[in-house]
């Protein structure tokens, strides 16, 4: 038979298809049935810390040790676009068995039904104990969507005050514990370098455009997002006003600085000195470090000043488990292990992160004194917070609630709108939200 | 009857079992190709079309609800602040893109030196990224960037660029036609140079200025690459999120929302009904714009 060129084009070809649709045939989805040898499965976990995670090779290889029938498959990636492909992997059936959540899409998420219900599968308890024991009350509530847990937290977020502790100093300024003395020491603080009359240096920042940083001092004025019953807007009160307007008011008298996304991240800021105080959560130590070494002695923590009560919203980061997880077992052998102690301590010392268990929190390492700031104790000013934090409304449109509220602030900070009207048409919104 | 003279050459068609095995090479080399445009382009197209009729969230089974999705959209703010953003960021980029391209394919042209340099110069944006166009742009347009250090050293005030909501789209249109008008500029300059020389001269001796051979000799030459700029130009531009999503995020207070960036955003809210409307309603708007502007030519030509 003649043998044409054609042909071994056609056969070649036909071959390069089949070795493509080769699917991945590593084993998986095997389960541990009580009283049998486990069967080797491959768990996959996913994080978003970056090249700081807490979930490192070491981690990793202790955890395989400890359970030598489970391989972990690491996969990194970036808080940037998690939420994206976590959302396209749960949707079209490739789920991971573990992921790292930013605490504010719990909502979303979990009003979709696509957590694994983890009262069921932990039974109550967390390498042992109760999980009530091992968390704070606000964090507890913080796990819970419709009376289940959906999530373990692995970090927390809230805020307290940053500030140049050096200027601090030099300029004879004491540390603000309400918002009279927060404006006072702003004012006192930021400086005109270049003598164009306007300040340049050492300004308050004023984070224009989330609900993070303007939510704070609407709960620090008494007031809340939503009302107790999660049906109608609450922060078009009395509290939402002076909130808006007290949070305006660093801009209207030159003591703040703006900073939206358009100006990047606020650490440039800080770095050029144009930012001297802000308010952010226990992650910033970490960026503070990287990112600014050379002001390494120069910056402190105190408590957030407030005008009614002490407040913050909390967030951070959970552990979940999707509900179409190939290995959900495993994977809370997983989430129990990372959520031990030594892990938790981890999270401080490897990422800069705040840890979420109680136990942790009392932890002798998170208690150090810390020479880049100054000497102080920096972590127990954040414990402290967390105690007095609130997390964001858990209704399934607190996405674009979110929005809303964020477009509303930063038309006031921007001058586009006056404060009573941006509240009275963003609640207006909000309602038609909730209202379906 | 008497058999012709002249013979006929009878054609004998080859067996079907021949013909067959001539043309079935050709579909199994072609099969991978129409096996991926089916599989990532049709069927992606068709039950988006469906979701589009459905509230769906990516998990459980769609819930039919027709053309909610469509009547809710043009009654939600965001939607039509998108959709007017869109409309902007295409009018101005393809009102001055193409127009800055064809200048300069008039001027790489000519006569002028260091024309390699030129044409180097002006496709370098081209093939860089554009997120990194938009990323080194941000940079420059920030309150201590380049740009206001510029003006400052002229004596002139800065300005808040991507802040401020009167300038944040337009210094977004800025950034996408820098990078992209060097495409205009090669396509158009191939063009120019296929225009026949003599034409030129004739006009000359005729006694025509540099600009009425530009009107009545280099434009209507050059009317199908034009319309092939435009259609290209305005089926991408309509879709931009690149330079918004690096630059701005939709704002501030979404003025530089986008429909794309719209769309992207009720996806990760879990509301893929609404997100494939979104997309159909951009498929309506560049077949529409498309047909327009194939008519028109045509009509032209005609």
């Amino acid at each position: 038979m003649r043998f044409s060129v054609r042909w071994f084009v056609v056969i070649a070809s036909l071959a390069l298809v089949a070795t493509s649709c080769t699917g991945d045939e590593e084993g998986n989805g095997g389960t541990t049935s009580p009283g049998a040898s486990p069967e080797p499965v491959t768990i996959t976990v996913v994080d978003y810390y970056g090249e700081a995670t807490p979930i490192s090779e070491e981690v990793i290889a202790a955890f395989e040790g400890e359970y030598p029938w489970i391989t972990v498959k690491y996969e990194a990636g970036d808080w940037d676009s998690m939420r994206e492909k976590f959302t396209v992997r749960v949707t079209s059936g490739d789920s991971p068995d573990v992921a790292t959540m930013d605490m504010t899409w719990i909502p979303t998420f979990a009003s979709e039904a696509i957590f694994a219900d983890l009262s069921e599968l932990s039974g109550g308890e967390l390498n042992g104990a109760p999980i009530t024991d091992e968390y704070s009350e606000g964090a507890v509530e913080a796990m819970t969507f419709d009376d289940h847990y959906v999530t373990m937290m692995f970090d927390f977020d809230a805020y307290a005050l940053y500030y140049r502790a050096d200027q601090f100093e030099d300029k004879g300024i004491d540390v603000p514990t309400n918002w009279d003395e927060l404006s006072a020491a702003a004012e006192q603080l930021a400086e005109d370098t270049n003598g164009d009359g306007k300040n340049d240096k050492y300004m308050f920042e004023v984070y224009g455009n989330d609900c993070f940083h303007w939510c704070q001092f609407l709960f620090q004025a008494g007031g809340s997002i939503l009302n107790e019953e999660h049906t109608a807007a609450a922060f078009d009160s009395e509290a939402g006003l002076t909130a808006l307007e007290y949070h305006k008011s660093f801009l209207d008298n030159g003591s703040g600085v703006y900073w939206g996304d358009a100006e990047g991240e606020p650490i440039r800021g800080i770095k050029d000195e144009r930012i001297g105080m802000f308010l952010d959560g226990p992650y910033y130590m970490g960026l503070l470090k990287d990112g600014a070494p050379d002001q390494s002695g120069m910056w402190k923590v105190a408590p957030a000043p407030y005008s009614v009560e002490p407040g913050s919203y909390l967030g951070g980061t959970g552990l979940s488990i999707p509900v179409n997880a190939p290995n959900p077992e495993e994977a809370w052998l997983f989430v129990q292990y990372m959520l031990r102690l030594e892990q938790q301590i981890g999270v401080y010392t490897l990422a800069g992160a705040a840890p979420a268990t109680e136990a942790a929190l009392g932890s002798p390492e998170l208690t150090q004194e810390e020479e880049y700031f100054g000497g102080q104790a920096p972590f127990p000013i954040f414990a402290d917070t967390m105690a007095i934090a609130t997390h964001f409304p858990y209704v399934e449109q607190w996405d674009p609630i979110d929005t809303i509220i964020g477009t509303m602030v930063e038309s006031v900070m921007l001058g586009e709108s006056a404060p009573q009207e941006a509240l009275t048409d963003a609640a207006a919104k909000v309602n038609e939200e909730l209202a379906g | 009857m008497r058999a012709s003279a002249i013979p006929t050459k009878t054609v004998r068609r080859r067996p079907l079992k021949g013909r067959w095995r001539r043309y079935v090479a050709g579909y199994v080399l072609i099969a991978p190709a129409l096996l991926a445009a089916g599989l990532f382009l049709f069927v992606p197209i068709v039950l988006s079309g469906y979701w589009s009729l459905t509230e769906y969230s990516g998990l459980g089974e769609p819930e039919w609800v027709g053309l909610t999705n469509y009547i809710e959209l043009f009654g939600n703010d965001l939607f039509l602040k998108a959709l007017l953003n869109t409309f902007l960021f295409v009018l101005i980029g393809m009102g001055i893109g193409p127009v800055l391209g064809f200048l300069s394919a008039l001027l790489l042209n000519s006569t002028v030196r260091f024309r390699g340099f030129f044409r180097a110069a002006y496709f370098v944006p081209v093939m860089t990224s554009l997120v990194v166009v938009a990323t080194i742009w941000k940079i420059l347009l920030q309150q201590q960037g380049v740009i206001n250090q510029a003006l400052s050293f002229f004596g002139l005030p800065g300005h808040a660029w991507l802040s401020d909501p009167s300038t944040a789209l337009p210094a977004v249109v800025a950034t996408s036609i820098w990078q992209g008008f060097g495409f205009e500029t090669v396509v158009f300059l191939a063009a120019l140079q296929g225009i026949p020389r003599e034409l030129y001269d004739a006009a000359r001796v005729d006694g025509a200025s540099y600009w009425q051979q530009v009107r009545h000799i280099t434009l209507p030459a050059m009317r199908p690459t034009i319309m092939f700029v435009y259609i290209i130009g305005i089926i991408g531009s309509f879709q931009v999120y690149d330079q918004v999503f690096v630059m701005t995020e939709g704002g501030p207070i979404n003025s530089t929302r986008t429909l794309v960036f719209d769309l992207v955003d009720r996806f990760q809210q879990l509301e893929l009904g609404e997100a494939s409307a979104v997309a159909y309603v951009l498929l309506a708007i560049l077949a529409f714009l498309s047909y327009v502007q194939i008519f028109v030519f045509e009509r032209e030509r005609g």
